[in-house]
């Protein structure tokens, strides 16, 4: 297992260098002249010629890119173009609000997901309802959701607020948003795990040993059921995480997908390039946490013999 | 301990039947070796007595131990028989273990379930068991995961879930076939010195004549979910009285050391499947069939002592 996860840990930071080198060549590819977005729109030639050269702009880009790498290397992802403020500060600033969205979006998905999933595993066939909001909700578009969700309860019934946070209240509609759409994931690949487990040998020695249908379920078939819901957050988690910056747009949510939104309209480059590390870095992170969690819970994927 | 008697037992899946009229005696102390083709519907009857058919599943007739009745019982009645009154030992254990669960679990699940006992209690309990059934470092494997136990280590696990509660039948079905010969005779001579130290009944499913041999003081034959003939295993073996028996002992015979289930491939025809044929199950295949097999179907019949089949030629 060590030796697997330092394997696992390398081949993270070959792809989070990948993803750093693709962002900031991209970043020149945009259009639109950063030392304007500083100086403002009516700024003169010279203060324009003052700014690019504390920032460094008229630098050849592998220049900026090579100092880019060495200080990223070192821990310093450099000061904001906008708000003279280092990139690190404004993403600790809002990395909470973000964990507290995506970690709610998570429960969502996965507590409902489950619930779903093994309500509709234990019935002898799939549910018919259910297939068709999982259709309804597989098709429908995010931003489609998520502008309902606030027409409905922001603006019609006025329940909820439209857009702000990071409060509770304001939390309620970007998570639903957000943990809504993994619902019918989840519900199916627990189903399936369910009906499996159901069915297996393992299943019927437990219920020879003469085990109630609860004790059956919960001793035996939702523990085999772990497994594949973790591999499907693992998967997911990328698509998740570009999921969170959405929502966090749409909702006015002031995360760390918000930053990134901000930063890219202005051409603030130091702050969307640590947004995109961030992003990468989680990404990865999550996935080899989820490869350890899954080593604990279902021992056959231990690499290592014990 | 109890004897065990199944009266007139059908099982079926929907429309299909798989088993029919099945009336068997299994006493005390004493093994019944159920044989016969794949999808004979053996598994179905062994399900059956066990009372561990999917849900869903028609079962007819009468299941009795002892004089008691576990054909229609339901609910908590039925849980306090299963791995009581009645135990059930799989095919494959690797399969029949749960993957995630460590199988000193497992093993004590049954004594918290049945008897009460904290896990720590269930947890010594499994250990004293495991050595029982011959694993030497019981401590050590009950740590042990299944996929990290070999073939017949697991099969001793199952073993010892299977009699945890000293039940009066057990059940097995081909409990041998994956393992391989040396294996094999280990479980065989554990299982029957069990048996001698505590007189149960045993139902033993296997594809294998040697096994029977080994193992069964009776047999019976199934072929298209009904019993074409039973008996005291050396009668039978000595002289069969059904043309199928006669088959099936003539093709171990010839090849002692094949693949149990290639075994029956050399009667010529395939297992009836859905729709039976009149008269006769077997007579399509039959070498000896007369113009009667076909339209009149054979009921059981006494030919001799202890001795049943269902052929319009036997006796
Ligand atoms: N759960 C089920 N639902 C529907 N049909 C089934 C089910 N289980 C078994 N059957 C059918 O019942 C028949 C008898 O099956 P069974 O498993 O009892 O045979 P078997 O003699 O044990 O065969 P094998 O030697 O291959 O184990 C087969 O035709 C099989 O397809
Ligand atoms: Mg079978």
């Amino acid at each position: 297992m060590a030796r697997y996860l330092t394997v696992r840990a390398l081949l993270g930071l070959i792809a989070i260098s990948g993803v750093v080198l693709l962002t900031f060549v991209l970043q020149f590819l945009v259009p639109g002249d950063p030392a304007r977005r500083v100086a403002g729109p009516r700024a003169d030639e010279v203060v324009l010629q003052t700014v690019r050269a504390n920032l460094h702009l008229d630098d050849p880009v592998t220049t900026q890119l090579a100092t880019y790498v060495v200080r990223t290397a070192q821990g310093d992802l450099g000061v904001s173009y906008q708000r003279r403020r280092p990139v690190i500060d404004m993403l600790l600033e809002r990395l909470p609000a973000t964990l507290l969205l995506a970690g709610a979006g998570l429960v969502i998905e996965i507590v409902l997901g489950s619930l779903v999933g093994v309500w509709d595993g234990l019935r002898r066939r799939r549910s018919p309802a259910l297939a068709a909001m999982n259709i309804l909700l597989l098709s429908i578009p995010t931003y489609t959701l998520g502008f309902l969700l606030l027409y409905v309860f922001g603006y019609k019934l006025d329940l909820l607020p439209l857009s702000g946070g990071p409060g509770l209240p304001e939390l309620v509609l970007p998570a639903l948003t957000l943990g809504l759409f993994g619902v019918p994931y989840y519900a199916s690949v627990v189903a399936e795990s369910i009906r499996v487990a159901a069915s297996s040998p393992y299943a019927r020695t437990a219920v020879a040993k003469g085990l109630t249908p609860r004790q059956v379920m919960r001793g035996h078939l939702l523990r085999n059921c772990l497994s594949p819901v973790i591999t499907l957050a693992g998967l997911d988690i990328a698509i998740y995480v570009s999921g969170v910056i959405f929502v966090e747009s749409v909702f006015g949510w002031p995360g760390i997908g918000l930053l990134a939104q901000e930063s890219f309209v202005n051409l603030d480059r130091p702050v969307l390039m640590g947004t995109v590390i961030l992003g990468a870095v989680v990404v990865i992170g999550f996935n080899l946490v989820a490869d350890v969690v899954r080593a604990y819970v279902d021992p056959r994927t231990r690499t290592d013999p014990a | 301990m109890s004897d065990l008697a199944i009266v007139d037992v059908g099982v079926s899946y929907g429309r299909f039947v798989a088993v029919r009229d099945v009336t068997l005696a299994v006493p005390a102390g004493t093994t019944l070796a159920l044989v016969g083709e794949s999808g004979s519907g053996k598994s179905s009857l062994a399900h059956a007595i066990a009372r561990l058919l999917p849900p869903g599943t028609g079962l007819t007739g009468s299941v009795q131990v002892g004089g008691r009745e576990l054909a229609s019982l339901r609910g908590r009645d039925l849980r306090d028989v299963r791995g009581r009154v009645v135990s059930y030992l799989a095919q494959d254990a690797m399969a029949a273990l749960n993957p995630v669960m460590r199988v000193g679990r497992q093993v004590g699940e049954v004594f918290a379930r049945h008897q009460g006992l904290s896990r720590r209690e269930s947890a010594g309990r499994a250990g004293d068991l495991l050595r029982r059934v011959g694993i030497q470092a019981p401590d050590l494997v009950a740590r042990k995961f299944p996929h990290e136990l070999s073939g017949g280590m697991r099969q001793r696990v199952m073993i010892a879930i299977a009699l945890a509660l000293a039940p009066e039948v057990l059940v097995a079905d081909e409990p041998t076939t994956a393992l391989d010969v040396t294996v094999q005779a280990e479980i065989l001579a554990l299982v029957r010195a069990l048996q001698a130290e505590r007189g149960f009944a045993i139902v033993w499913i296997t594809h294998d004549m040697g096994v029977v041999a080994e193992i069964a003081d009776d047999v019976a034959v199934m072929y298209g979910g009904r019993i074409v003939e039973q008996g005291p295993v050396r009668d039978v073996f000595a002289a069969p009285a059904h043309p199928y028996t006669r088959a099936l002992i003539e093709a171990a015979r010839e090849q002692p050391d094949t693949a149990a289930k290639a075994r029956f491939l050399t009667i010529v025809g395939q297992p009836p499947a859905g729709e039976l044929p009149s008269g006769c199950s077997f007579h399509p295949r039959c070498p000896v069939a007369i113009d009667r097999c076909s339209t009149e179907r054979p009921g059981s019949r006494l030919i001799g002592e202890g001795r049943h089949a269902a052929c319009h030629l036997a006796g």
